[in-house]
């Protein structure tokens, strides 16, 4: 694990070749799950620090347990009291704090936590502004706005992240360059810069939350998408960071870069799964069917042409969902509708609750679905119209307009309506906002006059690919 | 083409400054933001990434007001400039920008106004009225509903008052809305186009022609050719690199048989 201390660029001297990486990193999830069990062996770094460290070694331990979903909101204070009281021992002692983080992955825990804490308290508190019942509670929530605050949750993962400089040692790695020079006294300590780094992740999950999705990507920008990145050694950090950047990309239209992020991180996820034993595999059983769900979403709104094991176990858990959103038209709308809701993250409504007028208090949820389904209805008529197009070389707008059984009219808006949205911005280089206009459709058409010329883009048959991966398998 | 989304080329350096630090939260810069978008309205100049960080302040402006019960100053929020960050973004229609801005808006904006018009205590019935109008006429661009986006323009006098502060509104919109014509169409009657324009006339030949640099032939108007109206098929072909062979190449190196 001292790879990862030593600023995550792992010393395995391997070229940019995915899949040595790629079983390296399966090899090094493996050690991580079969040793787990052993923690408590591992010597104490701090063996000679005086009784205080001990203590404070306890709250670190602490602050990463998960806690009761169902647990009092007593306890919920309580666990946000003890959150602020030590991220300000961590921020604002004289100096940094000298102390070694529990474990390597123990950073990723707190932030986990803190995060998803401060997520299902404000569900909570929402839903009980909106029902209006529980008086009693309603009186302690009302007394307490500050707690679980949006905007002091933001401050936390901020000032980690600017005390550890960690936006700064991540682009000088980016330039090859040495991140301790620009590390300062704090980003120099482990438990800094993971703080630090998770925050990045946590930033971006609360951004999302939030419903700012650009936002959201523009938080990655110093952090490289690849197997070698710090996150990539916690899983449950790597599958969080996946899913928010593939959710925040499908809620900014841009499906290929959705389908690819998410494409991505199942297929880790189906090679590893044979030794997920633990607890944490649950979670990640949860999220995966996510996952799934929003790449059939994806999928609907820009046909593609999926990785083979995405392909099988996307057929076998949402075959029957798929093909009604791929046939579009009002009978998809509630199966896009039913797997967004199943599929997207907890949204928090970033004001809090106005307990005087419950009925102001919306879900977060129905407020996101609702622009959400506008887009849906803009392309429902997508695949009908390019599964009667790709029958034709020309055809009369209105001849296929008495076959739709629609006016004319319509039906050169939606032909206009198709043609702009296979025009989507694509990433390819730098950061994750960035990207090229591409067209993604395989049917290309122009109207001259009741005209339509229709034309389509055939794709040679790809055989490298297969071809190499027979090869690996048995040579 | 390719041009980040968080990119602006017109963005001066102090809100460059605030968006990249934790400014952006604090209420005090709400001015300079607001100055900033008035100027975007003003100058037909657009910066979304810093509107939608207008949007969000905002949400940490009404949070800090509600902890102080609402002694605040009520000009840091102030409905116009909300309204018209969402009219600049139909200027730019068909990219998402519309429906990012609505996501940035608390929750309530899009319930019916039945529920929330009996609720004047509320405050904030006029904004959520104006904010399901002006999503009526995003969803008419983002069908192709031209004509009736046109329509509905005219039909109600609210909407006349939310694009009042946007210099060339409907000139912004005509220009995006024969893009996305151009992207598809070789030939059209010139009916079809006048209703999708919302122009008549002398104004419509003037437009089609200086504007757009299309060609009126009698009936019809004819789109020059260019690289999206052509649709010209073709065969994707696989691009196959040496690299990809590099790991087998190096296997047989490595294991002799």
């Amino acid at each position: 694990m001292s790879a990862f201390q030593n600023g995550g660029a792992p010393a395995r001297a391997i070229d940019d070749e995915s899949d040595v990486e790629e079983e390296a990193l399966v090899a090094d999830y493996r050690e991580q799950v079969q040793y787990e069990g052993m923690e408590e062996l591992e010597p104490v770094t701090s063996m000679s620090m005086a009784q205080q460290t001990d203590d404070i070694q306890s709250r670190l331990a602490a602050a990463a347990q998960p806690l009761d979903f169902s647990a009092p909101l007593e306890v919920k204070f309580a666990s946000y009291d003890n959150y602020c009281s030590l991220f300000h021992f961590i921020l604002n002692s004289d100096g940094p704090v000298d102390l070694e983080p529990p474990s390597y992955y123990w950073a990723w825990d707190v932030i986990d936590e803190f995060i998803y804490q401060f997520n299902s308290f404000c569900s909570y508190r929402n839903r009980v502004a909106r029902q209006g019942a529980n008086e009693e509670e309603i009186q302690i929530l009302r007394e307490a706005p500050n707690t679980w605050g949006c905007y002091s949750v933001l401050n936390v993962l901020y000032s980690l992240i600017q005390r550890s400089q960690i936006n700064e040692q991540l682009a000088a790695m980016k330039r090859n360059e040495e991140p301790m020079a620009v590390a300062g006294d704090y980003g120099s300590k482990s438990l800094y810069r993971m703080l630090g780094y998770f925050s990045i992740i946590g930033l971006l999950r609360v951004h999302c939350l939030l419903g700012d999705f650009s936002l959201a990507l523009k938080t990655l920008d110093d952090i490289e998408l690849n197997k070698k990145a710090m996150f990539a050694r916690v899983m449950a950090a790597h599958f969080t960071t996946y899913y928010y950047v593939g959710f925040s990309y499908m809620m900014m239209r841009r499906y290929a870069d959705a389908i690819r992020m998410f494409s991505h991180i199942l297929i880790y996820v189906s090679r590893t799964k044979n030794f997920q034993k633990n607890a944490q595999y649950d979670s990640i059983s949860k999220k995966n069917d996510q996952m799934y769900a929003l790449i059939a979403i994806c999928v609907a709104f820009h046909p593609t042409r999926l990785d083979d094991t995405i392909h099988t176990a996307l057929r076998e858990k949402y075959g029957d969902q798929l093909l009604k959103l791929q046939r579009g038209g009002p009978e998809s709308l509630p199966i896009f509708e039913e797997l967004f809701k199943s599929s997207c993250p907890k949204f928090i409504s970033p004001t809090p609750p106005d307990f005087d007028n419950p009925e102001l208090n919306v879900d977060p949820l129905d407020h996101h679905l609702a622009i959400f389904m506008d887009e849906v209805k803009t392309n429902m008529w997508s695949p009908t119209v390019k599964s009667y197009l790709r029958l034709y070389t020309t055809m009369d707008l209105k001849k296929l307009a008495g076959f739709l059984e629609v006016e004319p009219e319509k039906l050169r808006g939606w032909l206009l309506v198709n043609k702009q949205r296979s025009r989507q911005i694509r990433w390819t280089d730098n950061g994750l906002l960035d990207g090229e206009v591409v067209n993604s459709n395989d049917l290309d058409y122009a109207m001259q006059g009741d005209l339509i010329h229709i034309s389509e883009a055939k794709v040679g048959r790809k055989l490298v690919d297969w071809y190499l991966r027979n090869l690996a398998r048995t040579y | 083409m390719g041009v980040p989304f968080d990119f602006a080329p017109e963005r001066p350096e102090h809100i460059d400054a605030i968006l990249n630090g934790l400014d952006r939260y604090n209420p005090e810069t709400t001015q300079v933001f607001q100055d900033y978008v008035t100027e975007q309205c003003e100058t037909k100049t657009y910066d979304c990434y810093a509107n939608l960080a207008l949007l969000k302040l905002r949400n940490a402006v009404l949070t800090v007001m509600r902890l102080c019960s609402y002694q605040f100053n009520p000009h840091l929020t102030k409905d116009e400039t909300i309204t018209n960050i969402l009219v600049k973004s139909l200027t730019v229609f068909p990219s998402p920008d519309f429906s990012l801005a609505l996501h940035l808006l608390p929750p309530h904006i899009l319930t019916p106004a039945s529920a929330s018009s009996a609720l004047p205590a509320a405050g904030d019935a006029p904004l959520s009225e104006a904010v399901q109008k002006l999503n009526v006429l995003n969803n008419l661009l983002a069908q192709a509903s031209y004509a009736a986006f046109w329509s509905t323009l005219d039909s109600d006098d609210l909407y006349a008052d939310l694009i009042a502060d946007v210099a060339g509104f409907e000139e912004l919109i005509r220009i995006r809305i024969a893009l996305t014509i151009s992207q598809s169409v070789r030939e059209i009657e010139r009916a079809v186009l006048e209703s999708w324009l919302g122009l008549q006339g002398e104004t419509f030949d003037k437009f089609v022609n200086g504007v757009c640099g299309w060609e009126i032939e009698g009936t019809v108007v004819k789109v020059p050719l260019n690289k999206e109206n052509e649709a010209k098929g073709t065969i994707v072909r696989e691009n196959v690199k040496m690299e990809q062979f590099s790991r087998v190449i190096r296997r047989a190196y490595e294991q002799p048989a």
